[in-house]
């Protein structure tokens, strides 16, 4: 196993930057989730790290080796793909041995790696089918024991469980974890899906339209996000983005809606809101931070239930501040309707604030 | 087939209708595509006055295989010309036949995989000359070989032959490639292979019903071209079977009978493809290359 080293890494196609100065480690035996919506670069980023596609710019190193021209088979990764990519024609036997070969390993090796490999992942009753004749979950466990056959430097996923049902999906996300922990092995992980990079891994890449938006642990990012697009984008329901402006009365400071109402911060907050320039800052607020009044309170904030969710675990309930919406989380067993007057509060140790302009965090200096 | 439910019968009458006037159908098409080629047969074993007697004689009353023996037989000079005649077609499609698979796979392939200028230009310029009737380039052509030397040539034949062939051919197996999804080939090439490894054992097996169409297509398109064959050939010896029986067997007087028995034979070769390969054959036009 090997760490994996991205440099300012650019790939353009045309004029289109579909990765943009990219740059980030992932440490020997590390798990490393690249995450971000459809389109945003994750796929072309896991491509240009296995050699698929030419680099436009920066440089890559697995291990100590500079790889940016290296041929895929030379840079010793292997690859899961969202389709599997399981070669039809061979039996699932023949799939698996299929890398050892390439590496001319002797047959007797190989049988002994296959076989060993489809132990682990319990495939060894399919082990002379072919791909057609395997259910999704099935191909899905080949596809990873071809990954596993051979001791790579790096495995590549991209997607691996998005085409399975939900169920399967999160029993091999278990899975997939422990493997990586028995193996140690280093893990780049592409999936859209925030919760299973949270859930699985060590470090995670944040992108949006090629560019690197966050690069850090699941709880960092969670805890810290450091612009909208993240406080947006992870955690679910995504956190709530309230604009509002900022209000300095006699030197206390406050945010102000439209609605009328005002929100005057703590200390810690103010030091924050100072760093700015801007007079447009948005307050973001995750739904179990907020606390909900069904009676008039002293410095709540008044508003109306919107939609009421429940979940059977929590209870989800949109709430209408006069514009913007707020979600907030509930015990089930609380009463609560639709068009329900409420009052919110907001806890100030746990509320983000965000430039209006530049949709940066607001930190303290 | 159990009919019992009592609201069936009427939709089965339905379907009944349907399905005999769908058999009829076949029948009727079976007849007019296969009464010549019986006619023709049994024309072929019939003796020369058989064969010219009015009203035709449907079923010979003497039998013989005179015409074939005569025609397979090297010593005999019918056979003699028959069977160079057969042996020049043999070249010249097999030929016509390799060299377009060498040509079409990577141009297909070239045309499926990678993005370069004018490639869209170049795929329907690929189409174009099957735009204008074959004997537009009649003489185009001819000068051409004229000017690079190879009229009289099987050479001359082969290279026209390639030129009917390869649009369908590239253009069926782009259609192969498209349908083969990219990530096998990456995957390949992440287990180890080259990009040429990758294709040759990962795309072209599952290529292979394809090419095997597109083989047959072109060897039966060169199996009985006439035309180019009349034209560009000159030399006796180099005939193709098209040209040499319509040459050879009508040069005096029509003689019928061997006429159909040479016809038949060079049916030969083209039904035994047909058979050994309709396999593949089917598959490639139903399939495609990845079952989905
Ligand atoms: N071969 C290509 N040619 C042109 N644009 C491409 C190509 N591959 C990807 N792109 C573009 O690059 C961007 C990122 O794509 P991709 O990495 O596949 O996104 P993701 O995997 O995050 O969904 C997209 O806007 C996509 O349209
Ligand atoms: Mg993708």
């Amino acid at each position: 196993m090997a760490r994996v080293v991205l440099e300012n890494v650019v790939k353009t196609y045309g004029s289109v930057r579909a990765v943009n100065d990219v740059s980030f480690t992932v440490e020997d035996g590390e798990f490393v989730a690249l995450v971000g919506p459809s389109g945003c670069g994750k796929t072309t980023t896991l491509n240009l790290i296995a050699g698929l596609i030419p680099i436009s710019g920066g440089d890559i190193h697995i291990g100590d080796r500079l790889v940016n021209d290296l041929d895929p088979k030379d840079r010793d990764i292997a690859m899961v793909f969202q389709n599997y990519a399981l070669y039809p024609n061979k039996t699932v036997f023949k799939n698996l041995a299929f890398p050892l070969q390439m590496r001319k390993m002797p047959k007797a090796e190989i049988a002994a790696k296959v076989n060993e490999a489809a132990r682990v992942l319990d495939i060894e009753r399919l082990l002379q089918r072919k791909p057609r004749e395997l259910s999704g979950g099935q191909q899905q466990r080949v596809a990873l024991g071809r990954a596993l056959v051979r001791d790579p430097r790096a495995f590549l996923m991209d997607e691996p469980l998005s085409n399975l049902d939900a169920k399967l999906r999160v029993q091999m996300r278990t899975e997939l974890k422990r493997f990586h922990q028995e193996l140690g092995a280093t893990v780049i992980y592409v999936t859209h899906d925030q919760l299973e990079a949270v859930t699985m891994a060590d470090k995670m890449a944040v992108m949006s339209g090629g560019n690197l938006q966050q690069y850090d642990s699941p709880k960092r990012v969670f805890d810290h996000p450091v612009n909208m697009f993240v406080a947006g984008f992870v955690g679910s329901p995504a956190m709530s983005l309230i604009p509002l402006q900022l209000d300095n009365v006699a030197g206390t400071l406050s945010l102000k809606s439209e609605a009328g109402w005002s929100l005057p911060l703590s200390e810690a907050n103010a030091a924050k809101a100072r760093n700015t320039s801007s007079r447009n800052v948005v307050l973001g607020a995750r739904h179990s931070t907020v606390r909900l009044h069904t009676q008039a309170q002293a410095g709540a904030i008044p508003g109306v239930t919107y939609t009421v969710e429940p979940t059977g675990d929590v209870t989800f309930v949109q709430i209408d501040l006069g514009g913007a919406i707020v979600i907030v989380s509930l015990d089930p067993n609380i009463e609560i309707r639709a068009d329900q007057p409420v009052w919110l509060e907001f806890d100030q140790e746990r509320i983000h604030l965000f430039d209006g302009e530049t949709e940066r965090a607001l930190r303290a200096s | 087939m159990s009919a019992t439910a009592p609201s069936r019968p009427r939709s089965r009458k339905a379907t009944d209708w349907w399905r005999w006037s769908g058999r009829i159908y076949l029948v009727l098409l079976l007849l007019f595509t296969a009464l010549p080629m019986f006619w023709m047969v049994l024309t072929s074993i019939k003796t020369q006055f058989a064969a010219m007697q009015y009203p035709p004689q449907w079923w010979p009353a003497e039998p013989t295989l005179e015409n074939y023996t005569k025609l397979l037989d090297p010593r005999n000079s019918v056979g003699h010309e028959f069977l160079l005649y057969f042996w020049n077609s043999l070249k010249v499609s097999v030929l016509t036949t390799i060299l377009g698979v060498f040509v079409a796979v990577p141009a297909a392939y070239a045309f499926s995989r990678f993005r370069f200028p004018g490639r869209t230009f170049l795929f329907f310029s690929v189409l174009l000359r099957n735009m204008f009737p074959a004997v537009v380039f009649l003489m185009p052509l001819f000068i051409l070989m004229r000017w690079l030397g190879l009229v009289g040539s099987h050479g001359s034949l082969v290279l026209t032959y390639l030129t009917f062939g390869l649009p369908l051919s590239i253009w069926l197996l782009k259609g192969f490639f498209d349908n083969i999804p990219i990530q096998l080939e990456q995957a390949a090439r992440i287990d180890g292979a080259t990009r040429f490894q990758a294709f040759l054992l990962i795309v072209m097996p599952l290529s292979t019903p394809g090419i095997i169409a597109t083989s047959i297509f072109s060897f039966i398109g060169a199996w009985n071209e006439y035309v180019y064959a009349l034209t560009f050939l000159n030399n006796k010896d180099r005939l193709t079977l098209p040209v040499g029986i319509q040459r050879y067997f009508t040069e005096f007087a029509t003689d019928w009978p061997g006429l159909m028995a040479a016809t038949f034979l060079m049916s030969v070769p083209v039904v035994v493809l047909f058979l050994v390969l309709q396999k593949y054959f089917v598959k490639a036009l139903t399939e495609g290359a990845v079952k989905h």
